[in-house]
């Protein structure tokens, strides 16, 4: 008997002790936010001074940063949500937008993007803040739910020195080449064999060359699949036959090899894709010059077409502070000072328009065209087409087999036969499940 | 005075079960919270239409496995989860021949030993990196060996017909080591007087290796042969590292590797879990039919 009182004595003066532990805790208006995301070594650094100043401002705020690495990201974020341990504030990739917000996951940020002291919207790239829009049926429209971190405008670079031994002149910004300008140039800039070998290009973006053809994957209100259009296969196929047929690519295999980015810092491949990015490693380990040039238009369209991507912060719905963490998300995606170190380091062209055009533009460092880069967000850009869908199984099973197409076993248009009925059930499966 | 004892042997016994039931909770409580607990849920959540990003969860009876025995990937990853059992005849092999060996005091066997250990405490992670650059289509040693001899070697990796082949070997080469480990101990635990009354028989090396060794090793080798088929069907790593979405054309996805992009690139647990159960299920199967084949081949001492 007397023992079993004891006990109790001893449980209540346990809860009490930690009753009052928690009671102080809320007294003192002091509390904790978490913040979860990936990145190098670098941009995690930056994050923390970023965090700190954050600290200062809002003294009654701490935050809790997570990093994982960026492969195991979606799995501990999925863990996570299910066992309602959801960071406040964390990293939010634009396809996740759409069944993150219909499932309640992430808050809808419109009214803090309008009234808040720390950015103005207008300031802002429209093309960046849509990509974290949704409305209930179509990305990229209506209820904000995230902020962009940065955004990606995929761009030709092009290395002047093998330009200028191959006696070939860049086009000029405004006026691109046309497909066949492209080939004819790439075939001067190919030559050598083994280990000297230096191609023409690297694998060419498929986005740019299946749109500028006016094709694309799925329709315009992305029900349904494409790849068998004409405009589409075409595309798939000029694609393909740069290494298969006009050899100034190099060849699948040799591309698992050793990777184009590898060759193009080596000087053996003279033009490939870049983003904002790649700048800080181009100018700590580029031993030549390197330019922009704007993208090679098919003769379907003379249109230029590329995607830009980026990543964002979301702001869980289930957040007690949703105030503290939006503040945060703001504060990580537009403060000046962590724009501006990002743009020296040259991993990103700033969010903010005003310093993208006053001071990037500006910069005298490579490339010299970054016009380029602000074109493609301001004109010609588009978002990738399985953005915008519930989910992208259908874009997994399109690239499942595509090398089938480049190792030359396939026709782009048998190629497009065998998955598009596939494709097509992937998709409605995924239209099926977002209208559930 | 009888009462007495009695009395302290009963009060003795209850601290003695007491003491007992305090060292086995430990041991007791991992087992319930990390085996039963969530093998428990895994039942119940397979017959769910679990989502986390969705928030879905309720009963769907049965269709979680009508959905995965009719979806074909599933089977592509079944055939080849049982190419991953391959590599077993070829590791016990090896691992036999490096242990006999090894076993009677050959010149420098210690530093052998432990070469042939180290893939298999090594990472895997490190391991895949290394093999990646073995395995490379134009740089890599194996290929530039072969085109030494005239030969060009296949694209290892990239090529649907051949990933698969890579990490077989890889297996191979990894499981080696522990399994001549194994056999070497197994090796010495055989008595000496068997061969000493064999070779005063007059019996040959050989007869004694198939009269002898190969019965008193047949323990070690079931247990390597049972181990090594659970670990064969459940190859996983070695897939999601070599190939970033299952292989071209899925041609290298097991069924591990089905389950866990069920679960965390699909988001559909439910559906993970009834396939989990069906292959833990399989598996148990598997290795209840080798118990009862064992009983013709194993030497289970006189």
């Amino acid at each position: 008997m007397k023992k079993r009182s004891a006990a109790v004595a001893v449980f209540a003066a346990a809860a009490l002790v930690l009753s009052g532990c928690s009671a102080a805790q809320t007294e003192s208006g002091e509390h904790t936010i978490t913040f979860m995301g990936w990145g190098s070594d670098t941009e995690i650094a930056v994050f923390n001074d970023m965090i700190a100043q954050y600290e200062d401002k809002y003294p009654d705020v701490k935050v809790d940063y997570i990093t994982v690495p960026a492969a195991d990201f979606q799995t501990k974020l999925q863990t996570m949500i299910a066992s309602n341990k959801t960071p406040d504030v964390f990293y939010l990739a634009p396809e996740n937008v759409m069944p993150f917000a219909s499932s309640g996951i992430i808050a809808d940020l419109s009214d803090y993007v309008d009234n808040n002291d720390l950015f103005d919207p207008a300031n802002v790239w429209q093309k960046a803040i849509d990509m974290y829009r949704y409305d209930g049926t179509t990305p990229g429209k209506g209820a904000v739910y995230g902020l962009p971190k940065d955004i990606g405008p995929f761009a030709l670079a092009y290395n002047k020195d093998l330009f200028d031994a191959a006696g070939v002149t860049a086009p000029d910004p405004e006026s691109p080449w046309t497909w066949d300008e492209f080939v004819a140039a790439a075939k001067k800039l190919t030559n050598g064999t083994g280990d000297d070998k230096v191609y023409g290009s690297a694998p060419y973006s498929l986005e740019s060359a299946v749109w500028s053809n006016g094709g694309d994957w799925l329709n315009a209100d992305h029900t349904k699949v494409t790849v068998t259009d004409p405009k589409f296969t075409e595309a798939l196929q000029w694609v393909a036959d740069l290494s298969l047929k006009e050899g100034v690519v190099p060849t699948s295999e040799e591309e698992s090899s050793l990777p184009s980015f590898q060759r193009f810092m080596d000087g053996k491949v003279a033009m490939m894709g870049v983003g904002p990015w790649n700048q800080g490693g181009f100018w700590a380990d580029a031993k030549f010059n390197w330019d922009l040039m704007p993208w090679p238009v098919s003769p379907a369209t003379g249109e230029r077409a590329v995607w830009y991507g980026g990543i964002g912060f979301g702001v869980a719905n289930s957040s007690k502070d949703k105030e503290d963490a939006s503040n945060l998300a703001a504060f990580l995606a537009f403060n000046e000072d962590a724009q501006r170190t990002n743009m020296e380091q040259g991993q990103a062209v700033p969010n903010l328009i005003d310093m993208a055009k006053n001071e990037y533009l500006t910069s005298d460092k490579a490339p010299a065209n970054k016009e380029e880069f602000i074109r493609i967000i301001e004109d010609y850009g588009r978002r990738a087409t399985q953005t915008y869908t519930y989910n992208s199984e259908w874009f997994g099973l399109f690239n499942s087999n595509l090398a089938s197409v480049w190792t030359g076993e396939q026709t782009a248009e048998e190629y497009a036969a065998s998955v598009q009925d596939e494709m097509q059930q992937m998709l409605d499966d995924g239209i099926a499940e977002q209208t559930k | 005075m009888t009462t007495m004892t009695t009395r302290r042997t009963q009060s003795m016994r209850r601290r003695e079960r007491f003491w007992g039931l305090l060292f086995v909770t430990p041991i007791g409580l991992q087992v319930v919270l990390f085996c039963i607990v969530p093998i428990g849920i895994a039942v119940v959540a397979g017959f769910t239409n679990w989502n986390v990003i969705k928030g879905t969860y309720d009963f769907i009876g049965l269709d979680n496995f009508f959905e995965f025995l009719t979806d074909k990937y599933f089977w592509t990853a079944a055939g080849n989860t049982v190419f991953m059992l391959i590599p077993i005849p070829f590791y016990l092999f090896f691992g036999i021949l490096f242990a006999i060996g090894s076993h009677r005091g050959t010149p420098g066997n210690q530093v052998f030993r432990i070469l042939f250990f180290l893939p298999y405490i090594s990472s895997v992670v490190a391991l895949v990196v290394m093999w990646k650059w073995l395995f490379n289509y134009q740089y890599g040693l194996v290929n530039q060996l072969l085109a030494g001899i005239g030969i060009q070697g296949p694209d290892w990796l990239g090529d649907p017909a051949w990933i698969k082949t890579t990490i077989v070997i890889m297996i191979i080469w990894k499981m080696i080591g522990i399994t001549s480990i194994y056999v070497l101990a197994a090796l010495k635990n055989i008595p000496e007087v068997y061969y000493e009354a064999a070779r005063l028989d007059g019996a040959s090396p050989i007869r004694m290796f198939f009269q002898i060794t190969l019965p008193m090793l047949s323990p070690a080798i079931f247990f390597l042969t049972i181990v090594g088929i659970i670990g064969s069907l459940q190859t996983f790593v070695e897939v999601q590292l070599f190939t970033s979405d299952g292989g071209r054309n899925y041609s290298a996805a097991t069924i591990t590797y089905y389950i866990w992009q069920k679960a965390f690139v699909s988001n559909e647990l439910g559906l993970a879990f009834a396939t989990a159960i069906f292959f833990a299920l399989v598996i148990l199967g598997v290795t209840l039919i080798q118990f009862r084949m064992s009983r013709r081949w194993v030497y289970e001492g006189e």
